[in-house]
């Protein structure tokens, strides 16, 4: 006998259970159907109920979060980007008001001398001081006798004073003046020569 | 129609239910289980395979599901040299099928549950050690421990075997 044989002999094997277990199997399935059907129903539309409830919250949910979500990033992005922008328009017209000052006083005779004939005892109802737009464009009160130091080379942000060729000039100035400066203050002395060219081209 | 079904297959399904479970009133619950089983899942046979033989199926993981517990299946490592070898079971052509369902009924529900699959059943260790939840290997090694308990068991109750 090989284990083959061994295999066919059990494998057929059969013999006939006790006459009571039909009975119970047929009691199990008869109460198993009337609690199975009307509890599968039950279940069934419990189950599709709930999942119907719950998709329905989570959608609800989801859409409000998304659409809070969406919203406070777009604001902020709006409004940061709204703010870099004016800030940028606010500094290129604080340069370019600044610069249209500046030239306007540099290269108009009339205001050069209102500029530097203001002495304080002076009843010519001159300006003390003028009035610019800063970076972020507050306005920023600035002495007339050093307006004409302030004038950008390029339009950069900040200007850039061109010192060495404005005091070179200067310096021509003073040389060739016979006015003996009063004052030991540097801008005072500047003011005399600009006083002594205003003189001169008069 | 279910009544026609029992009288059809409930002597085969008894006799797998016995092969599995010695104790009858375990295997006249396994047996009740199994058909109420069978019967809440007829829509799930696809006609893949013989009928008896799924019927089959539910009564083997029925029998293995109820004695789940009492299986503890151990990876055997050690070389098992009382193997059981074919021509050790030539006396046991002179016996009875339930002589020889006693005899394996003698062995532990592990050994019995393994040695069912694999030999009867014709089950891969690969299947048994899916169905079981244990590895190949120990699926192997249980084999040949419950083929050495079988030699033992026939060498003490009808002499030395060859």
């Amino acid at each position: 006998m090989s284990m083959q044989d061994f295999k066919n002999k059990l494998y057929h094997f059969e013999t006939p259970p006790p006459e009571e277990i039909w009975p119970q199997i047929a009691d199990e399935l008869t109460n198993e159907k009337v609690i199975a059907i009307h509890g599968h129903r039950k279940n069934k539309f419990l189950f599709y109920g709930a999942s119907a409830a719950a998709s329905i919250v989570i959608i609800f949910l989801g859409s409000v979060f998304f659409k809070k979500h969406s919203n406070s990033i777009s604001t902020a992005e709006r409004t940061q980007a709204k703010e870099s922008h004016l800030l940028a328009k606010k500094v290129k017209d604080s340069i370019s008001l600044n610069q249209q000052i500046l030239n306007s006083i540099i290269n108009n005779p009339q205001e050069k001398r209102q500029i530097v004939s203001k002495e304080p005892n002076s009843n010519v109802n001159t300006k003390k001081y003028l009035t610019v737009a800063g970076p972020e464009g507050e306005p920023v009160k600035i002495s007339p006798k050093v307006a004409t130091l302030i004038i950008s080379a390029d339009n950069e942000y900040p200007p850039k004073p061109v010192w060495s060729k404005e005091i070179r000039k200067w310096q021509k100035i003073m040389l060739s003046s016979t006015v003996s400066p009063t004052s030991a203050n540097f801008v005072d002395m500047v003011q005399l020569a600009a006083n002594k060219e205003i003189m001169d081209n008069d | 129609m279910q009544k026609l079904l029992y009288d059809r297959f409930s002597s085969k399904m008894y006799g797998v239910c016995l092969r599995y479970i010695e104790n009858p009133e375990d295997a006249n619950d396994v047996m009740q289980e199994g058909f109420i089983k069978v019967f809440k899942n007829l829509s799930k046979f696809r006609g893949e395979g013989s009928f008896e033989g799924w019927i089959r199926r539910i009564f083997i993981h029925t029998s293995i599901e109820h004695y789940r517990k009492k299986i503890k299946l151990f990876n055997v490592t050690e070389v098992v040299e009382n193997t059981i070898e074919d021509n050790d079971l030539n006396v046991l052509d002179s016996l009875a099928v339930k002589d020889i369902l006693k005899i394996v009924n003698e062995l532990t529900p592990g050994y019995k549950a393994v040695f069912n699959m694999y030999v009867i059943e014709g089950y891969s260790h690969k299947e048994i050690a899916q169905i079981l939840g244990i590895t190949e290997g120990t699926s192997k090694s249980q084999l040949a421990r419950s083929k050495g308990v079988l030699k033992k068991i026939i060498d003490k109750r009808f002499g030395k075997t060859q």
